[in-house]
């Protein structure tokens, strides 16, 4: 195959592909995001003093660890709803759009709790002491002088967490999320241009990437000041 | 056996049968001390004998196992005791200095007033510039703790532990982790403290603030006080041999 011929399938494949990755980033960014709060959340838990909820917490986080995030996606896309139809609601009905992004939002959410528990233990006790040993209360205190120093010291991994949800989501072409890969498949389906429609696909995916690296990257540079 | 000047002032800190085990491993093995207002205490002892644990424990930084201690009439070891309430009156000064190294000298300062409401944003920063001021940092007042000194940091951290207008004032061992030439400014704003009244207590190795600063020396090893006097009672004429071999280490 020549190189003209290489962009010209660019140029065939490319309304179907930005359509995909329309969908990849929606799903990814919203994922991200909320993945983020529920992540402060289950790390507080984790870290609280009342047993139950640190079990909660780390129930969670052993499922989602312990399973592949593909099992997690067929389990809320069919077994989830099956379950639900069987019991307590005969008309429930989840789309793959939803189905996605609670599997990508409990999967990263999982992780982040842990980049964030993590941050935490490793700001210095000293930090907790000197704030309360001024009369300072421990909630003013993690708000104030822990999580501050934390969300400093995890923000290269966040971003990490970013890059690998961004790439998770093609997982998601397994139950049929209209993702990049799964219209780059339907695009070779009708013209067999497998070489060139997922070379465009790998391109992509590495031009986000790397964006996301250099990022990374200069935090952590920042961060060694 | 508290030293003269002291004896008819009123009690800051009472502490009456502390023990401390952590985990099978007994720390402190029963304290008993008085200690009044404006007198400075300084404990000494070889390094695991629970000199800084018992610091620790009169602002409850560790948990009492046993025992009580009552500062200003409220007592601290009580279950229902409001700690945070207690800690505003007692400022702490650590060997790491523990500034908060995202705020500037002047937030590090400013922080707890403000976070507890008891200032506004602008007379906590007039507060700060004065104790600054008087800690000999004025000109550091919008650096960041990490662009200073060591001797400097631990000078900020007493003007941040001032900050709250405590009675009483906790060091633990201040200079420990001061390079040699940086010991003495921090052993000035000591010193200067102590001649305005402030009630201290100074977990040190300085043997020399000890005896020139200190109204009592207390000799702590194996988890209790094994001797107590006045500067010239402790280090003239030891009694405790544990002492008179610890002395004859260190001085």
């Amino acid at each position: 195959m020549d190189l003209a011929g290489f962009f010209e399938t660019l140029g065939e494949v490319w309304p179907l592909l930005a359509n995909g990755l329309t969908t990849t980033l929606y799903v990814t960014v919203i994922s991200l995001v909320v993945a983020m709060f529920l992540g402060i959340f289950v790390c507080l838990m984790n870290l609280s003093k009342i047993a139950p909820l640190r079990g909660i917490a780390k129930f969670y986080i052993w499922i989602i660890r312990g399973t592949p995030m593909l099992v997690q996606a067929f389990y809320f896309y069919f077994a989830v709803p099956q379950l639900l139809q069987a019991t307590i609601a005969p008309d429930f009905r989840l789309d793959v759009v939803t189905a996605s992004i609670i599997t990508l939002i409990l999967n990263a959410g999982a992780y982040i709790s842990e980049i964030f528990r993590g941050a935490v233990q490793s700001v210095p006790k000293g930090q907790m002491e000197a704030s309360r040993s001024l009369g300072v209360g421990h909630a003013t205190t993690m708000r104030k002088i822990i999580l501050p120093q934390a969300v400093r010291i995890c923000l290269p991994s966040l971003v990490n967490q970013c890059i690998i949800t961004l790439k998770d989501s093609t997982i998601m072409y397994a139950i049929g999320l209209p993702e990049i890969m799964n219209q780059a498949k339907v695009y070779v389906g009708r013209t067999f241009e497998s070489f060139a429609t997922y070379t465009w696909v790998a391109v992509i995916f590495l031009a986000i990437t790397s964006v996301l690296m250099i990022v990374s990257s200069q935090l952590e540079k920042r961060m060694r000041k | 056996m508290a030293s003269k000047k002291h004896t008819i002032s009123e009690v800051k800190i009472h502490v009456e049968g502390l023990t401390k085990d952590f985990d099978d491993i007994q720390v402190l093995r029963g304290i008993d001390i008085d200690i009044h207002a404006g007198e400075v205490v300084c404990v000494i002892g070889p390094s695991g004998s629970g000199k800084s644990t018992f610091l620790r424990c009169i602002n409850r930084l560790e948990e009492a196992t046993s025992g009580q201690i009552v500062i200003d009439g409220n007592s601290i070891t009580a279950s229902g005791a409001n700690v945070d309430k207690i800690r505003q009156h007692v400022g702490m000064v650590f060997q790491q200095f523990n500034l908060f190294p995202h705020y500037s000298v002047r937030e590090n300062v400013m922080y707890a007033p403000v976070e507890l409401k008891l200032m506004s944003k602008e007379e906590a920063s007039a507060a700060a510039e004065r104790l600054l001021a008087r800690v000999g940092l004025s000109e550091k007042a919008d650096a960041m703790p990490s662009s200073l000194s060591g001797g400097q940091q631990q000078r900020v951290a007493i003007a941040r532990a001032l900050a709250m207008n405590p009675d009483i004032m906790l060091f633990d061992e201040p200079t420990s982790a001061l390079d040699p030439e940086m010991v003495g400014e921090v052993l000035d704003a000591m010193r200067e403290l102590a001649e305005q009244g402030m009630t201290m207590v100074v977990v040190t190795h300085e043997m020399g603030f000890a005896r020139e600063v200190a109204d009592r020396v207390i000799f702590v090893d194996e988890g209790i006080i094994q001797e107590q006097g006045t500067p010239d009672e402790v280090f003239g004429n030891p009694q405790n041999p544990r002492t008179q071999s610890f002395l004859s280490k260190v001085l």
